[in-house]
């Protein structure tokens, strides 16, 4: 087994991170004082600043790097721990968008529809992408060598990207409360958004892209961690082994194997 | 506004706490690997797991 090294913390990391934090703040400033109230909806359309870019994070790049990581693991030529671990990174960052995406959405919904929660198509396969998640988070939690948790989690994280699809065509395939796409309807064609709404608009989607990105690397840089530390404490451990049965052989104690120096 | 204001200060606050416990948890995973002797030296026992 070879010597772990930590590999050195990118920096451009720390700049996007930087960057996800001001184009948050203006935001912010933009959202909440800037731009006028909508015509129909008044202050609340000032929700759509946020919840728009927070679900289309939890959704479509979330869902969109865990899926593929967990495909490039799966096929043959590629497979390799760092899809494994970008995917389950994705996942559980995932996890927290699509918290606040249920969050933000009941905030907004219990004004305009009147209601926090209602079983409506788009919300349940939001909270059912949740509980996959947690789910995919617990089954990554079973302790079992590396390569049979990636081959496991892969698998997990697919059946979670086939939920995706059902959320984005809930609002066309069934009779929902949920309005349609907010700036992007089911056939890709966006909509009209204007001035400072459509920039504040952006600018939102821009800053929670930004944040996902900052929290995707530090998370992983966490998985790869915990995989070095437990890789030494793997090799801590045989070597402990060895030496306790060499000394036990040394003992005269019969039928104890002695691994050959240097071989751990 | 307050629905709309609960709606902010719950999402950044969530992102904020989030991080911050993100960092704190590679902060924690990294001196657990530098105790483990993955600084170079290759020879102190594994720290035990910081989780």
């Amino acid at each position: 087994m070879n010597a772990v090294t930590p590999s050195a913390r990118p920096r451009w990391l720390d700049i996007v991170g930087l960057l996800g934090v001001i184009a948050m703040g203006f935001t912010v400033w933009l959202g909440l004082w800037i731009t006028p109230p909508d015509v129909v909806q008044g202050n609340l359309a000032r929700m759509l600043y946020i919840h728009p870019p927070i679900a289309t994070v939890a959704l479509y790049w979330a869902g969109g790097v865990a899926l593929a990581g967990s495909l490039l693991y799966l096929w043959p030529r590629t497979r390799s721990l760092f899809w494994d671990r970008l995917a389950a990174s994705a996942v559980e960052v995932g996890a927290v968008f699509a918290a606040l995406t249920l969050v933000t959405g009941s905030l907004w919904g219990r004004p305009a529809w009147g209601t926090w929660w209602t079983w409506d198509a788009r919300l349940t396969s939001t909270a059912l992408l949740l509980l996959l998640e947690l789910g995919y988070l617990a089954l990554r939690r079973v302790p079992t060598d590396p390569d049979k948790r990636a081959r496991r989690s892969a698998v997990a994280a697919i059946l979670v990207a086939i939920d995706v699809p059902i959320v984005h065509f809930s609002v066309n395939w069934w009779q929902t409360l949920h309005q349609t796409g907010s700036i992007v309807d089911a056939g890709f064609q966006i909509k009209d958004v204007h001035g400072s709404m459509a920039w504040t608009f952006f600018l939102g989607f821009l800053a929670f892209t930004l944040l996902f990105v900052w929290l995707l690397g530090v998370r992983y840089r966490i998985e790869t961690v915990q995989d070095q530390v437990g890789e030494l404490e793997l090799e801590v451990s045989l070597s402990e082994r060895w030496s306790e049965g060499g000394e036990l052989v040394g003992a005269g104690t019969p039928g104890i194997p002695t691994a050959p120096r240097g071989s751990s | 506004m307050r629905y709309v204001d609960a709606g902010y200060a719950s999402a950044l606050g969530a992102l904020f706490l989030y991080g911050l416990g993100l960092v704190l948890r590679r902060r924690r995973w990294e001196r657990a690997l530098k105790a483990s002797g993955a600084d170079g030296s290759g020879t102190s026992p594994a720290a035990g797991s910081p989780s």
